[in-house]
């Protein structure tokens, strides 16, 4: 079997071994003692292994804990606490065992995947069986990125970050020292929002940008999260447009507005759509996508902007426009 | 794949404490709780029959039942005091608590939602202080344009039905096609209906906001055991094109959102975006909304069919005599 399996087993020996130990157990007596230890060659590769252990069961939930002894004050000791890592009673149904089900599938590709999964295992100890729940229908989510599970500890913890950020514009990079509020979900990303203390502002940040480890600048405790969550803005829309469409086609779009007219053109009639918008940058993108299928009549901006777009594409393949 | 030591890990420590409450499981009863294969369920099992404390002799090992395990049953005999369900840590409870929370928002209100509200305040409960980092995550919800459309999806996904749909893929073609639904899946911002197309006779993924008109037939939806869904909004990308763009920095936001995407920062500050594309027309769309954020495209051939693209709206324009 690979070695990944056998570090399981390893692991397991360690968590029995360090939870019966009447006091604490040295680094030396585990390795001699404990199964899986002592076949290392070097005292580094021991450590190394052991190090990489200890932080496994930490983010398992399963803390190793440091003991120095009033005698032997230069050797730590360790031992494992069971009832510190134990599971408080719980009652779950087999329908909400089945939503359980569904929502450790979510996440794709992610630290957040394997941890689900792993939350999952640890609440089937405690229920019985399960009933599938919204059969058919399912939740895929790219995780978020590395960098995520650091600022949710120092949001918990209240502690202030540094981090190196890639700026969206210019390419470059600048250490930013950040007080961390909160982290949000949107279009496919995920942001952190907190207090930048250089630009003494409010900032949101892309953690796909965030280059490298998140640093802790500060003691637990020192960060103060707003307690008004600015609620999402409304969208004010109020710029009318009207778009010439193609039979059948920019569904969304006209799921948005309503026909008001049809045109005759040389190539056949098109559905005159009116609908409200408030970002015409925005909407420039939406109707550029769907090039001859949607022109836009009204506003004259809309209009140019959506010309831009295509004047710069048509000329990318040697095409005279 | 091979298993992560840290999942079989838990996974052992778990069914130690579930083998405390159920004595004498038949191995295929453990092997469905925990998903895993029977055979997965024997290689625990003889693990944790030689696991123990140091000493490694008979008394100091967890041990089973011999006789029940020949009958295909397993028996907890001592357990060595490791039978305590592990309570879940900070990254797990936020992980399930963040991915319920986005659950309740897909279901928007319906009866399903309020049972993942249930679940949530359950699992909040039992997760004490590692709950609270959850509350710094906020979740977005899909997109609520397609409500009727995927309600009947839905509908049909459950009574077995087979669903006839008007849908304008993304090169603008109308078609008609009776499918049998196999799966509604959403990304958070999109929903998209995986199903076995009569018309393609094959699997084919459907974006909810794309279907014109779908209605539930009155037919029963054929089985498909073989099947194998992916459980992925992005389509499989081994049949894919590879093009190259070079993308302004202001469009760095459209190269992060893509899955699979290999973005390089050049020397003048723009982007190089390498990405596998299967559907051309999509790329079409998105370079066309990108404008003069794209300088350049490769292979030769994928550029000039944008750009001629681009040519057919600018002609669309001069024809009724906007420019």
């Amino acid at each position: 079997m690979s070695e990944r399996v056998d570090a399981a087993e390893r692991m397991l020996d360690l968590v029995i071994a360090l939870s019966h130990t009447r006091h604490r157990m040295t680094k030396s007596e585990i390795r001699a003692k404990v199964h899986g230890y002592g076949t290392n060659s070097s005292t580094e590769a021991f450590e190394r292994m052991f190090e990489r252990d200890k932080e496994h069961l930490r983010d398992l939930g399963i803390p190793i804990v440091t003991l120095t002894d009033a005698v032997h004050e230069d050797e730590i000791g360790y031992r494992i606490d069971t009832a510190a890592y134990s599971l408080p009673p719980i009652d779950l149904t087999p329908a909400q065992m089945g939503v359980l089900s569904l929502a450790a599938e979510v996440w794709q590709d992610s630290a957040f995947a394997g941890s689900a999964r792993r939350g999952l295992t640890k609440l089937k100890a405690v229920a019985g069986s399960s009933t599938t729940a919204a059969p058919g229908v399912a939740l895929r989510v790219r995780g978020p990125d590395p960098a995520m599970s650091d600022l949710i500890e120092a949001i918990a913890e209240r502690v202030p970050v540094r981090f190196t950020y890639r700026a969206a514009y210019s390419g470059e990079t600048t250490v930013r020292e950040v007080e961390p509020w909160r982290v949000h979900a949107r279009d496919r990303g995920w942001y952190l929002v907190g207090y930048d203390r250089d630009r003494q502002a409010q900032r949101s940040f892309r953690t796909s940008r965030i280059v490298g480890k998140v640093q802790r600048v500060g003691e637990p405790g020192s960060v103060t999260i707003p307690e008004h969550r600015p609620p999402t803005p409304e969208r004010v829309f109020h710029t009318p447009v009207r778009l010439a469409i193609r039979p059948e086609s920019a569904a969304a779009l006209r799921a948005r507005g309503s026909v008001v007219d049809s045109i005759e053109g040389p190539t056949g009639a098109r559905d005159v759509v009116a609908l409200d918008v408030s970002d015409v940058e925005h909407v420039a993108d939406e109707v550029a996508g769907y090039g001859h299928s949607v022109l836009v009549l009204d506003p004259p901006e809309l209009r140019e902007a959506v010309l831009a777009r295509l004047r710069a594409v048509a000329a990318l393949g040697g095409a005279r426009s | 794949m091979i298993e992560s030591a840290p999942d079989r890990l838990t996974r052992m420590l778990s069914m130690v404490a579930y083998l405390r409450d159920n004595p004498a499981v038949p191995v295929a009863e453990v092997a469905e709780h925990f998903r895993i294969s029977p055979e997965q369920v024997i290689a625990d099992v003889n693990t944790l029959w030689v696991s123990g404390t140091p000493g490694y002799m008979h008394g100091d090992l967890i041990d089973f039942s011999g006789d029940d395990l020949e009958h295909g049953v397993i028996t907890l005999l001592d357990s060595r005091d490791m039978d305590r369900p592990l309570r879940l840590s900070p990254g797990e409870a936020v992980a399930l608590l963040v991915a319920l929370q986005s659950l309740s928002l897909a279901f928007d209100h319906g009866e399903d939602a309020s049972l993942v509200d249930e679940t949530i305040a359950v699992l909040r409960a039992a997760a004490g202080d590692a709950a609270k980092a959850a509350d710094a995550v906020e979740v977005a919800a899909p997109r609520r344009d397609v409500d009727a459309r995927a309600e009947r999806i839905r509908a049909a996904l459950s009574t077995g039905r087979r669903l006839h749909l008007r849908y304008v893929s993304a090169s603008d073609q109308t078609t008609e096609r009776d499918v049998d639904p196999l799966q509604l899946l959403t990304d958070a911002t999109r929903w998209f209906l995986v199903a076995w197309c009569h018309r393609a006779q094959g699997v084919r993924q459907f974006r909810v906001d794309r279907i014109l008109d779908v209605q539930v037939l009155d037919v029963a939806a054929d089985p498909h055991p073989d099947v194998q869904l992916t459980g992925r909004p992005e389509p499989d990308t081994a049949q894919a094109a590879q093009v190259r763009l070079e993308l302004s920095s202001r469009a760095r936001w459209f190269a992060e959102q893509l899955p699979g995407a290999t973005i390089t920062e050049l020397d003048d500050g723009w982007l190089e975006l390498t990405i596998g594309v299967v559907d051309l027309a999509w790329l079409d769309n998105v370079v066309m909304a990108l404008g003069a954020e794209v300088r350049a495209i490769e292979p030769p051939e994928v550029a000039r069919r944008v750009s001629s693209r681009a040519q057919a709206g600018l002609d669309a324009y001069a024809e009724l005599g906007l420019i």
